[in-house]
């Protein structure tokens, strides 16, 4: 499965970004049963945009695959082109890129049926 | 029939008032067209105490997609300069309404045709009839609308239609404050623009602003001093200077016509200036 973490800097050791559509980068996590297999590091470039951040964000996301994005919050028009696409969404992660993947892994951090501003 | 702006860069420094107090002057032997392009707030006919009836539609074309055309190739969502279109490889795009402002560039790149258009209300004109020689269109922005420079051309449009089916002298345009599209639409193709300011750090800052998109779209200006008996003249000089623009009209600072301006007194305003 691949999860894509919003991060301040591009490493799996990086704090989760609070934002989504604006955050500094996206860390991808390739997972197999409980573990992390792989990582990439790719740039956000939507943190540039000037208007919908958050829709060019996403675009990035689900063109990587991801099955699952961990971040600290989401707006509304993110979240529902992300839903949309089949991309399940997990808000309210804070500390390290690695916990809140372990963390989402255990079961810790739940998947949200809205955005949360 | 002569083209004339009012605007400037900051607000609250009486580009209204002056835009006003303009058209009501030359009412007096001419006729003419007051057109309020403030169209996310417009106030004009607040202070001619007018009432806005009978709203004329605005539209606009936002675009939605024939599935059977697409091929997916998402060359709409990467021309789309608001990020407005959401696409994922190989799925149908997807239009997000918020942030679409029906420019049209994603209908003019479809290799295939796929993407029809939908009118939409935007916004809404209004006529009033001040006296004889005095007319104001209003034109109002739809509440959310975050694009508003198509709908202050379409005003300026029937304004200006409407202006020549009335034979006007005069057609006057108040902006809103800004440089943005929306003052862009405003301002373009008339004959003189006047900037009004304040002697403030910022309203010459401001000024400064106006006066490069003046020059940049070679409207000819003059500069519209408000409140000009207090801060400090020497800071809007030397941008007249700068610009070669000169100060045209000052109108000094007074309480008396603050309160005759908050009664809806023009009669009274006009003769304390």
């Amino acid at each position: 499965m691949k999860i894509a973490v919003t991060a301040t800097h591009r490493s799996l050791d990086a704090d989760v970004d609070p934002r989504f559509g604006r955050c500094m980068c996206f860390v991808i996590v390739e997972t197999e049963g409980k573990e992390i297999k792989n990582h990439k590091e790719i740039s956000n470039e939507a943190i540039q945009a000037t208007r919908g951040a958050g829709i060019q964000a996403a675009q990035t996301v689900a063109n990587e695959g991801a099955e699952v994005v961990i971040t600290g919050n989401i707006g509304p028009n993110a979240f529902n082109v992300l839903s949309q696409t089949g991309i399940k969404v997990v808000t309210g992660a804070t500390g390290k890129v690695k916990e809140a993947v372990e963390k989402y892994l255990k079961g810790e951090l739940k998947e949200t049926s809205g955005p949360n501003f | 029939m002569q083209k004339i702006a009012s605007t400037g860069t900051k607000g609250g420094v009486g580009k209204s008032t002056f835009a006003i107090l303009l058209a009501y002057k030359l009412s007096k032997n001419k006729k003419v067209v007051l057109c309020d392009c403030d169209v996310e707030c417009p106030n004009d006919y607040l202070i001619l105490n007018q009432r806005l009836k009978k709203p004329k539609k605005i539209y606009q074309d936002y675009p939605i997609l024939d599935k059977r055309k697409c091929v997916k190739c998402g060359l709409c969502s990467k021309t789309c300069k608001e990020n407005a279109i959401f696409w994922v490889k190989n799925k149908y795009p997807m239009f997000i309404y918020d942030l679409c402002t029906a420019c049209g560039a994603c209908i003019i790149v479809c290799p295939n045709k796929a993407i029809k258009t939908k009118k939409k209300k935007s916004g809404e004109s209004f006529i009033n009839k001040v006296n004889n020689n005095f007319w104001l269109i209003t034109g109002r922005s739809k509440p959310g609308i975050t694009e508003t420079g198509p709908i202050v051309s379409e005003v300026k449009e029937r304004a200006i239609k409407f202006a020549k089916k009335k034979k006007a002298d005069y057609i006057i345009f108040d902006t809103a404050p800004g440089t943005h599209c929306s003052v862009i639409q405003a301002l373009l193709d008339v004959d003189k623009a006047y900037a009004v300011t304040e002697p403030t750090p910022l309203g010459a800052h401001d000024l400064s602003l106006i006066l490069e998109l003046l020059r940049k779209i070679r409207v000819p200006s003059e500069i519209i001093l408000n409140k000009a008996d207090v801060g400090n003249r020497k800071l809007i000089e030397k941008i007249s200077e700068k610009f070669k623009t000169k100060i045209s009209v000052e109108i000094p600072y007074s309480e008396e016509l603050v309160k005759a301006y908050c009664e809806k007194d023009l009669k009274r305003v006009v003769k304390l200036i």
